[in-house]
């Protein structure tokens, strides 16, 4: 209930506009007693109708007042209703002033009748539909899409907050029976009773999954990393929004975790790749809350965004695009679950600055901490990304120029120059003022400086940049067929590493434009990157083409 | 008694707009003063001197008596308008400093006596008075009244008091004040002691303080009876006799054992011993009304083979308790986003009506049983009429489908209810008129106009035959279905009737309304039975208990209450939803009780024990408020992710049906 006080200055209708609808009336001039009379009567009658409209919204069982509410409530009192004001939402009063009058009006927009004419007819709207589900069997809601989740994600935040240690969920089968109220009463109770008794030992953790559930875990994560890539995207729709996945999250979380280790010492980029986009699903999933799994999530994305090596021919593959995803994915955990408590972007920031630090790190491991730091917004890039710059060009500069150094190294750093310009630019575009000087730029960021500036300057000639997302063709890894199946952590073995160097030479350095670089390779897998992020066309490295 | 009722009812704002002459209204008001007070002599000579005839002053005495009470407070409280404040104090000090078992009782008075301090300066053309006294202590008042208050604050001129409708019941009819007593006598001297003349004036005109002698009640007894828009029910109301008891099964044995050749399997003798002890042990309720005390519709074959088929159901039910849970079908409306207003389903669960706001009603069946309509006149006039099958043929199978409209209506559909034996439909809408639909031709076949604003809620007597309806202008109406003037005319409420249920046994009808009340109505005489309040905001939705001892309600307090017949006294309040409620449905042999609505939830609650405490307690003279945890009686919670429950309903064999309309947008 709103302040009386308040309530009684707000809203009574001004003398101004009864002066206004008399003239709109043909009462040219109102003296201001009757005006004022009028307002306050008005007022009155306006609120009556009011609490009258109220009664209809509560007979129709809505929440919100609607314009047909007080179409009846006029009706009830024998006035004409207001014809043409049915809008579907707000009010469609707009607002304006002038010539020392301030007014509200109806926006009535004109519409060209050849074109309305020409354009397609709209879809026809659908059909009123009776469906049936069970909300409830014996007792229990069943898990199914039509019922909300059983703990949605504000309960999962609150269990995770209150949980002493780092500890899985404890889930009885008992307690699947409770409603899911009792289960967050006694989830809080078990939490309050091991904060208080320490020395009692804990529960001995169960997961007990159903036999539907195992076989929808076997299903799902067969799917994802096997070769049907419709499949794929079935399972990972599935991950993104079913509402029953809360019990399993812990095993898909060792999947991933698991998963990564080993494809990682393997250098598969193909199941990393799926690997990650199994986060992504995860993530987006509304009903899940990820934060007690991030100890088994944050190290495998991290690992998937630095690591020195994620493909068997680093010169080819496109190993830059996971990372780059990754790094997005790693930008999202952040914006999501750091906390004062946990300071998990503090941390992930402090991980990536020190790979870069490193001297001599490889390339691809600053490139990943670079695009990963990057991700993390303005604030970081001006704190860490920007005084790192100046070495970073010189590295670049280096490998660019010395004839010493790999073809790889040379698409590595052909890499992180065009990374390099398309993450700081935005950033600088808004950060600096006045004309963008080459001299400068050289000045404060070393020799990367000259097409900073560039790319600045182009910023600011063309400000409105469309989005789209990039497109990535990955080829498919030589060793591990990904018709073999899925892969389960177990079976998986280590394969010693293959030298970086191996396989390079093969690409005369001219044909490395800024687009990105080319795989000559002719059999090739085409995949898109579920990214919700804006990028820039022009600077988008991930795009190619054979 | 109903027609002057009506008459009054049906009056108008608009119609008493004719304003006499101030001089003239307070002159009759003087004389009423006058002979009220066995002036008499007085009375002759002015009545003389201001050459009225004798015949005029009882003229005037019919006048509504709000306005004479009006004017004469108008007369006493001239010209010291700072006067309210400090009298107000007065007895907000009074009270304070009573005894301690006063004081809860005492508190009462506050409320009504600052609504009609208030409303006495409004009409004494104080404004800015007014509005100072009630920002001053409109804080102070109970939660509950808030409401009323906000609609209050929005009256500050005397020429705008007419048009209230709080207001005018507020000046028509008196508060209702249970006090006992100890609490009275002390509370009225102390008044008198300090001339707290306002106080005690309200006290005389505006106030009904029913006294009685007994301890004085504990303030949760009080909380739970307040809320109501004119108080509490007055005790006297609520002392008549009611037969709530069932109705004797009728007699069909004899044609349990036709139907079961008919019927499936190799346990036929079985079951009909089952079925003959079920219906011999029903012993006739000694709270039961006379078989005849309302004429019922003579059984036809049709309603005799329903029957039989409603207790082989009832036999096959899943017996619910606390440790056997029931299982929630949800039907949900897609695509009819804010359309769709009213959910009913049929006994026997084979048809579900949906009224939506476009005045349209649809139907659909929920078995696989398809809806027909029967083929057009002339060709039913061809066939065999004695063919055994004739009620196969008149279908019209190319008319079958999962979904009828019906089409009439010009205004939002309120409400809908099945007749008994599911070939007729009633429907209440905005328009004003209640339709019968016939369910075989799919059309209407009576208009029932009377109601002339929106009809809330309609309701088919179990027995079919009669209905009620009630609606936006204050009334219920019994009607039956061959005729188009309502029967029975139920006026008493002091705002919209919202809701309506028939007693199982026909006899009794119950209404809900916006003044926070609920009233039973004897069918038979049209009076008023039983008056419950408590619920603290309005009610939406009434419902007996199947075996008619008590009664069930709910609504925008977003609280369910169940209340005894017997006593009317408040046996339980179900707290647990967070918006209002919707829809109430007992489970068959009434042990376990849904509730839903805007708060997108199905909760259950277990009312055996309480119902069965209830039954068996030796009533004492003060009616008792049970402390009853709601915490623990409710059995479940069944969130729904964005859907209103619109309709909850048990099927015979106890599985709950809920049905809504899903909004994508909540």
């Amino acid at each position: 209930m709103a302040d009386p006080k308040i309530e009684r200055k707000v809203s009574i209708l001004s003398h101004e506009s009864m002066k206004v609808i008399g003239e709109s009336v043909g009462l040219a001039s109102l003296p201001d007693e009757a005006s004022y009379v009028l307002a306050e009567d008005a007022t009155f009658r306006l609120k009556l109708l009011v609490q009258e409209a109220v009664k209809f919204m509560q007979k129709a069982k809505r929440r919100k007042l609607s314009s047909s509410d007080f179409d009846f409530a006029l009706q009830d009192q024998n006035v004409e209703p207001l014809y043409g004001l049915s809008v579907p939402d707000s009010i469609p009063f707009r607002f304006t002033s002038g010539g020392g009058r301030e007014l509200h009006f109806i926006e009535e927009k004109d519409f060209d009748l050849t074109e309305m004419i020409s354009s397609p007819l709209p879809k026809v709207p659908l059909d009123v539909a009776l469906k049936a589900h069970w909300l409830c069997v014996e007792g229990v809601q069943p898990a199914i899409p039509e019922n909300p989740p059983p703990v949605d994600q504000e309960e999962q935040k609150v269990e995770s907050t209150r949980a002493t240690t780092h500890q899985k969920p404890i889930i009885n089968p008992k307690q699947d029976k409770e409603s899911e109220k009792d289960r967050v009463v006694t989830l809080l109770n078990k939490a309050k009773e091991v904060a208080k008794e320490v020395k009692r030992t804990k529960d001995i953790l169960s997961h007990e999954l159903s036999v539907e559930q195992q076989l929808y875990y076997k299903e799902i994560t067969e799917a994802c990393v096997g070769s049907s890539e419709p499949k794929r995207a079935q399972a990972l729709q599935s991950l993104a929004s079913d509402s029953g996945l809360y019990q399993m999250l812990p095993r898909f979380s060792s999947f991933i975790s698991e998963g990564v280790r080993v494809n990682v010492v393997q250098s598969n980029l193909a199941l990393l790749i799926y690997l990650m986009r199994m986060v992504k699903a995860l993530m987006d999933n509304p009903t899940l809350y990820l934060e007690k799994y991030l100890h088994e999530i944050i190290p495998a994305v991290m690992t998937c965004i630095v690591s020195k090596q994620l493909c068997l021919r680093p010169d080819i593959d496109n190993h830059w695009a996971l990372r780059d995803f990754a790094a997005r994915l790693m930008a999202s955990i952040c914006k999501k679950f750091s906390t004062s408590t946990n300071n998990i972007q503090a941390r992930v920031s402090k991980t990536f600055d020190k790979s870069l630090s490193v001297e001599y790190a490889p390339l691809p491991t600053i490139y990943g901490a670079f695009a990963g730091l990057s991700e993390l917004g303005p604030e970081v890039i001006k704190a860490i990304v920007l005084p790192k710059l100046k070495p970073l060009s010189e590295r670049i500069k280096n490998v660019r120029e010395s004839s010493l150094s790999s073809n790889f190294d040379k698409i590595a750093a052909e890499h992180l120059k065009s990374l390099v310009l398309k993450q700081c630019s935005p950033y600088l575009k808004q950060a600096r003022t006045g004309p963008d000087t080459p001299d400068a730029y050289i000045e404060d960021f070393g020799s990367i400086g000259s097409a900073l500036c560039n790319q600045v300057q182009k910023l600011r000639s063309q400000p409105g940049l469309t989005a789209n997302k990039p497109t990535i063709q990955i080829p498919p890894p030589r060793q591990s067929p990904l018709s073999s199946g899925p892969r389960t952590p177990n079976s998986a073995s280590p394969v010693s590493r293959t030298q970086s160097g191996g396989s390079r030479g093969s690409m005369p350095r001219s044909v490395s434009v800024p687009g990105g670089p080319t795989t000559p390779t002719g059999k090739q897998t085409k995949f898109i990157v579920m990214s919700s992020i804006p990028q820039n066309s022009k600077s988008s490295t991930a795009s190619v083409s054979t | 008694m109903a027609t002057t009722m009506e008459v009054e009812v049906k009056k108008e704002p608009e119609d008493e707009t004719s304003v006499e002459p101030l001089d003239k209204e307070t002159l009759s008001a003087v004389l009423q003063f006058l002979k009220k007070n066995n002036l008499k002599a007085t009375e002759e000579l002015l009545k003389k001197e201001a050459n009225l005839e004798a015949g005029s002053s009882n003229g005037t005495s019919t006048r509504s008596e709000q306005d004479v009470s009006s004017v004469l407070s108008a007369y006493q409280s001239e010209g010291d308008p700072s006067m309210y404040e400090t009298n107000y104090k007065n007895l907000k000090h009074v009270i304070e400093t009573a005894l301690d078992s006063r004081k809860v009782e005492q508190t009462q008075l506050l409320y009504p006596v600052f609504v009609h301090m208030y409303l006495e300066l409004v009409y004494n053309g104080h404004e800015g008075a007014a509005v100072n006294f009630f920002e001053a202590f409109r804080r102070e008042q109970e939660d509950y009244h808030q409401d009323d208050l906000v609609q209050l604050s929005t009256v500050t001129k005397k020429e705008h008091m007419r048009h209230s409708e709080l207001i005018m019941n507020l000046r028509s009819s008196k508060y209702v004040l249970r006090l006992s007593r100890d609490s009275y006598q002390s509370l009225k001297r102390q008044l008198q002691e300090k001339s707290n003349n306002i106080v005690l004036n309200i006290l005389q005109e505006h106030l009904y303080i029913d006294v009685f002698d007994g301890m004085p009640r504990s303030k949760e007894q009080i909380e739970a009876a307040s809320g109501g828009m004119c108080g509490e029910a007055k005790r006297k109301a609520n002392k008549g006799k009611m037969s709530f008891g069932l109705l004797k099964e009728p007699d069909i044995n004899l044609l349990l054992d036709d139907e079961e050749e008919g019927g499936e399997g190799e346990d036929k003798p079985k079951k009909k011993k089952v079925k003959r002890l079920d219906i011999k042990k029903s012993k006739p309720d000694p709270n039961a009304p006379a078989q005849n005390r309302i004429p019922l519709p003579e059984m036809r074959d049709v309603d005799k083979l329903e029957k039989i088929l409603c207790f082989r159901e009832l036999s096959k039910r899943v017996h619910l308790s606390p440790d056997l849970l029931p299982s929630v079908c949800f039907y949900t409306l897609l695509n009819a986003n804010q359309g769709l207003i009213s959910v009913e389903i049929s006994d026997d669960s084979s048809l579900l009506a949906a009224g939506f706001a476009d005045s349209n009603i649809r139907i659909w069946t929920l078995t696989p049983k398809k809806l027909r309509s029967i083929k057009p006149a002339d060709v039913l006039q061809e066939l065999e009429k004695e063919a055994e099958d004739v009620m196969e043929r008149i279908m019209d199978e190319r008319s079958s489908a999962d979904c009828k409209l019906l089409v009439g209506h010009s205004g939002p559909v309120y409400s809908t209810s099945f007749s008994p034996d599911r070939n007729l439909l009633l429907s209440a809408s905005g328009d004003g008129t209640v339709r019968l639909w016939n369910l075989y031709t799919f059309s209407t076949l009576v208009c029932y106009k009377g109601h002339n604003y929106p009809v809330w809620d309609v309701a088919f007597s179990p027995f079919g035959h009669y209905f009620v309806s009630c609606g936006k202008d204050r009334t219920a109406r019994l009607w039956t279905t061959e005729s188009h003037q309502p029967i029975r005319l139920f006026a008493g409420h002091y705002s919209d009737v919202t809701c309506v249920c028939f007693h199982p046994n026909s006899n009794y009808v119950a209404t809900g309304s916006c003044d926070r009340m609920i009233k039973v109505w004897d069918i038979l005489n049209g009076k008023c039975v039983r008056i419950m309040t408590g619920h603290k905001s309005t009610i939406q939705k009434v419902l007996f208990s199947p075996n008619g001892h008590f009664l069930t309600s709910a609504g925008e307090d977003s609280s369910v209450m169940l209340w005894g017949l017997r006593h009317s006294n408040l046996i339980a309040e179900l707290k647990g939803h967070t918006e209002c409620v919707y829809s109430l449905s007992f489970c068959r042999d009434g042990n376990v009780l849904a509730s839903g609505g805007l708060d997108n939830s199905v909760r259950l609650w277990d009312v055996k024990k309480i119902f069965a405490e209830a039954e068996s307690e030796d009533f004492t003279s003060a009616p008792q408020v049970q402390h009853n945890d709601s915490s623990k009686l409710s059995l479940g919670c069944y969130p729904t992710k964005s859907t209103t429950i619109h309709h909850l309903h048990f099927t015979r064999r106890n599985l709950l049906l809920a049905a809504g309309a899903f909004s994508s947008s909540s």
